[in-house]
């Protein structure tokens, strides 16, 4: 095939494979490496019932990044609106069809398989941001006027997902939603009154009985462990023996004394990171907090190399999720955090938050194969 | 759509800009991340470690001590006690009947206990510690104590079990605790009390208000961190962790337990002519004031504190084919025909159906109706009398008289107006309601009997003198007596306060009646015990407490021709299930009621001989001690005592 290639024609299939973000990809599969050696270990050896799986789910999801990667990233900034207002308006029919699971209404059925439409949201809020400050001039961002849209396209899906009620991932996409926005330009002074706000918001929830009991007392566990020694508070005591007793070098693989005895709850998806900190030690979890800091600095390197202001804030987005998820887990595992149930991106078992994650970086490969590309001159000769 | 400028330069630097700006703080979080996982798996390290290596954690529950039952000054009925016991963990004893023989060297364990043992191990797995022997002595405890190295799994413990002090004397009132069954664990609502009672040697109400009042006895687990070895033996019991328990609810009752000990001795006094047969007897005290019960009595009785320590076998056969029924609550659960006592509300119908007081009719000792003779219980008959001498000699003539024509419905209305075939809230299931008969009962209970259903005059007859179909409890009795004395619809009550909540005194409405009907009764009865009428033996002698009293006999077994034939002239000469209940009911003082009392001696024989001296020996002690003239216990003073207990 011919190396010229002629203004306004697409590229073909090949080269863009070519183009792909390959040391991404490789960062991404080490650590759902890294997953599926840990799942092997909770399972006491066994492939079943999670290692092998979570490992094809990754190819899988690895397929469907790259397909995403294929297509040219303002053909998804043309989708951007449409799939926002499909997700919110799946998320606004939950309480009305949804199936209940574990006391809380979160999923809905569509041709015969489950989805939750929160995470799918997790996607749509990234490219719904993303797509209305395409259309604002620089000085426009900070104009309250304009500010006004995005804060409804962040509140609607918070508030309905918050009343489901899954309160971490209700501020884990607040989180995201504010750093698009704070990305995208806003003005330091609006940021902070907005930080005072959503504070203020939080002390009235927590006055006026908005929140769940258990959510309240998540929250003052996490402030003051000493609360409930017996009930969260063990947990983590139990998760920071684990890690703790790992050590510098860990106790080496399927050697975790305290994981395999089983002395917490949900290891194969919230509490994974302590059996991996357990079993390969200081220096074990350090690398594996690398991989995930390199997985973060690739995507926002290709967000300030790529040209479309669109793709820009996709990327930006879909990485500030996954560094939260990140930040959130092991936090969450060293006492540092509330327990939540947010679940270690690609090394937690399950196959609804992989197929999230990947499709968003879905988009970051597609922004980086189509980098050179803007609204309206496509296909630029990067020779 | 706003036309964008495609280059954008000053989009792209502050996008850059703050992308830049992410990346560090995103950098600094992680080294926060990063921090703290050096803090913990380097400088924490050693720590962690003794706590995973040496140590696991383990969460234990600490079972709340059982609430009180205390009478109405605070004297305890059912409290607890020290339980020294032996407990056994059988995945640590490995051979667990090696480890049985062993402690049988010390203290006996029967084959039936080791095989109870063995079933409970087989369902509860071999984590669960199993309680082998318990209420040891302190020398047995010890010694196990001291055998300790060489037996593998096996724990002393110091539990607290439950205790009765006055032993049968309350049997009936609190009932008694037992161990726990799959149908209680099936009927709990939480897993937390599920674990609760699943807690070695566990005990729930099994009777009486012990069962009823379960909830609030139970009170609530505490919990704590306990540090264990690798054998599963606790090393260090992390206090500060501990969630305490909280002890149950204390219940504060109406009995006067004084008074109840006093009665159960007076019950168990055998009649003077027959020495040698136990009572079987029944006493209710109330306070006609309050609806308070200060006496609640049933011999014999059985001593809760066996229950409580799981009872042997043998005793439990002799507990339940004793004819004197030692696990049958009388005055609640017991039904006998009222006798004589129940001319107090035929003397009320009476007046109801407009027969006045000073009527009178002629007793020659029996009288003819239908195609048969009614007898009077004189054989020579009382001559002529009006309503008062009737009940002051209990005539039953005068009476058949007035059932000639005195409706069913009335006298059953009556009957019912006065506390008879009902029962109360009282906290003790199993009452009975006996049976108060008129023409809507007939016919249900004739139902498949067409030609039985029909109310015959004769039958009021029999009714009206308390015989035939009417039975009643001596709960309801002392109810009646306690109506007749006040005119109110008195209602008897045993608990006064759970835990810091006092209950108020049940409602007594004025009963609809012409109160001038009860001054006749009222002073038929005085004339019984204080004017030579059937019980003057029964008097009592304090000029401020005169009781006013009425006999009853009822008949069980008809002596007949063929009987007498064989040579049969006393009483006593039937054998003990043949032979009549005995009666008594009373009110004192006279002038102005406070207590009212119901005696039931079964198979006692006269009601003037065998029930009336046992009530005035009991309601001479109320008088003396007049309980309702002090001021009863404030369930806030009580102290609690709770603090971390281990199980």
């Amino acid at each position: 095939m011919s190396s010229i290639i002629l203004p306004g024609r697409r590229r073909g299939v090949r080269d863009k494979f070519s183009r792909l973000h390959w040391p991404l990809i490789i960062l991404l599969t080490m650590i759902a490496g890294a997953g599926v050696v840990t799942l092997y270990s909770v399972a006491e050896g066994n492939w079943e019932p999670w290692a092998l799986k979570h490992g094809l789910r990754y190819v899988a999801a690895l397929g469907l990044m790259v397909g995403i990667a294929m297509v040219p990233i303002r053909y998804w900034m043309a989708l951007a609106y449409p799939i926002y207002f499909a997700a919110l308006i799946a998320l606004a029919l939950t309480p009305l069809i949804g199936v209940v699971n574990m006391g809380a209404r979160r999923w809905i059925e569509f041709g015969g398989l489950q989805f939750q439409p929160s995470e799918a949201m997790k996607i749509g809020l990234v490219l719904g941001l993303a797509r209305y400050y395409h259309g604002l001039r620089a000085e426009q961002v900070s104009h309250i006027l304009y500010l006004i849209p995005p804060t409804l396209m962040v509140a609607a899906p918070v508030g309905l997902i918050f009343i489901q009620p899954d309160l971490g991932t209700a501020l884990l996409l607040g989180a995201t939603g504010a750093i698009i926005i704070f990305v995208a330009g806003l003005s330091w002074r609006i940021g902070l009154a907005g930080i005072l706000g959503g504070v203020a918001a939080a002390y009235g929830a927590y006055r006026f009985d908005i929140l769940k009991e258990y959510q309240v007392n998540r929250i003052l566990t996490f402030l003051d462990p000493e609360r409930d020694p017996l009930g969260q508070g063990y947990h983590l005591l139990q998760s920071k023996i684990a890690l703790g007793s790992g050590g510098l070098d860990g106790k080496g693989f399927m050697e975790g004394t305290q994981s395999q005895l089983k002395f917490l709850p949900e290891m194969q998806t919230d509490f994974i990171f302590t059996i991996f900190g357990e079993e390969f030690g200081f220096v074990g979890a350090i690398g594996l907090l690398l991989v995930y800091l390199a997985i973060i600095f690739t995507g926002l390197s290709i967000a300030m190399s790529t040209k479309l202001h669109f793709a820009r804030l996709t990327t930006t987005g879909v990485v500030a999720t996954f560094t939260l998820y990140v930040l959130i887990n092991t936090g969450m595992v060293m006492g540092l955090a509330p327990v939540v149930g947010v679940p270690l991106p690609l090394v937690s078992y399950g196959g609804t938050v992989m197929l999230t994650i990947m499709a968003g970086f879905g988009f970051v490969m597609s922004a980086h194969v189509h980098r050179d590309q803007d609204m309206y001159r496509s296909g630029d000769s990067i020779g | 759509m706003v036309s964008v400028n495609a280059h954008d330069p000053e989009r792209q630097e502050i996008v850059s800009r703050r992308t830049v700006l992410l990346g560090g703080g995103v950098s600094l979080l992680f080294a926060g991340i990063g921090a703290r996982l050096y803090q913990l798996q380097i400088a924490e390290h050693q720590k962690y470690l003794d706590l995973a290596q040496n140590n696991q954690f383990n969460k234990r529950i600490l079972t709340p001590l059982r609430g009180e039952i205390v009478d109405r000054f605070g004297a305890p009925l059912a409290s607890n006690r020290k339980n020294f016991r032996v407990l056994l963990v059988p995945e640590q004893a490995r051979d667990v009947d090696a480890a049985l023989d062993k402690i049988s060297q010390i203290t006996p364990v029967s084959e039936d206990r080791r095989a109870r043992i063995l079933r409970e191990i087989r369902r509860r797995g071999a984590f669960t510690p199993v309680q082998i022997a318990d209420n040891l002595s302190w020398e047995d405890f010890s010694r196990i104590n001291f055998q300790l190295p060489h037996l593998a799994g096996v724990l002393p413990d110091v539990g607290e079990t439950r205790d009765y002090p006055y032993g049968a004397e309350a049997a009936f009132v609190i009932g008694y605790v037992g161990a726990v069954t799959e149908r209680d664990l099936a009927a709990q609502e939480s897993d937390d009390e599920r674990t609760l009672l699943r807690q070695p040697g566990f005990k729930v109400g099994r009777e009486g208000l012990e069962r009823t009042y379960e909830k609030e006895l139970r009170g609530g687990a505490g919990a704590m961190n306990v540090k264990i070895n690798a054998h599963g033996r606790v090393i260090e019991e992390m206090a500060d962790s501990a969630v305490p328990p909280v002890q149950g609810k204390t219940l504060a009752l109406t009995i006067d337990a004084e008074l109840q000990a006093h009665a159960m001795q007076v019950l168990s006094v055998p009649g003077e002519r027959m020495p040698d047969e136990p009572q079987s007897a029944a006493a209710v005290v109330i306070d006609v004031v309050t609806g308070d019960i200060l006496v609640l009595a049933s011999t014999p009785a059985f001593n809760p504190n066996d229950f409580n320590v799981g009872i042997n076998p043998e005793l439990w056969k002799e507990l339940n084919e004793s004819p004197y029924k030692p696990l049958l609550n009388k005055p609640l659960s017991g039904v006998y025909p009222p006798g004589s006592t129940f001319k107090l509300i035929s003397a009320v119908a009476a007046q109801r159906a407009g027969v006045k007081p000073s009527e009178t009719a002629y007793c020659p000792g029996r009288m003819w109706y239908g195609n048969r003779y009614f007898h009077c219980w004189k054989r020579g008959g009382h001559g002529t009398v009006n309503m008062k001498d009737a009940l002051k000699h209990s005539c039953d003539v005068y009476f058949y008289e007035i059932a000639k024509t005195l409706d069913i419905d009335l006298l059953a209305e009556t009957a019912r107006d006065f506390g008879l075939g009902q029962t109360y809230e009282l906290g003790i299931s199993g009452q009975q309601r006996g049976v108060v008969p008129d023409r809507d009962w007939k016919k249900q209970y004739f139902a498949g009997n067409p030609a039985q259903q029909p109310w015959f005059q004769g039958e009021t007859l029999s009714c009206i003198i308390g015989q035939g179909y009417v039975t009643s409890t001596p709960l309801q009795l002392a109810v009646m007596a306690a109506r007749v004395a006040t005119g109110r619809a008195v209602r008897p009550r045993l608990v006064r306060a759970v835990g810091e909540l006092v209950l108020p005194a049940p409602e007594a409405p004025l009963i609809d009646v012409d109160h001038d009907y009860l001054d006749i009764v009222r002073a038929g009865m005085n004339a019984v015990t204080n004017e030579w009428g059937t019980a003057a033996r029964s008097r009592l002698e304090d000029e401020d407490w005169q009781m006013a009293g009425k006999t009853g006999t009822s008949q069980v077994y008809q002596i007949t021709a063929e009987d007498r034939a064989r040579g049969l002239q006393e009483p006593e000469d039937l054998p003990w299930a043949r032979r009549d209940h005995a009666l008594f009911v009373s009110y004192m003082p006279y002038e102005n009621p406070r207590y009212a009392c119901s005696v039931v001696v079964e198979h006692g024989i006269g009601g003037s001989r065998a029930a009336g001296p046992k009530a005035r020996d009991i309601m001479k002690a109320v008088a003396e001690k007049d309980p309702a003239s002090k001021q009863p216990l404030d369930p806030r003073t009580l102290a609690r005592a709770p603090g971390p207990r281990e199980s």
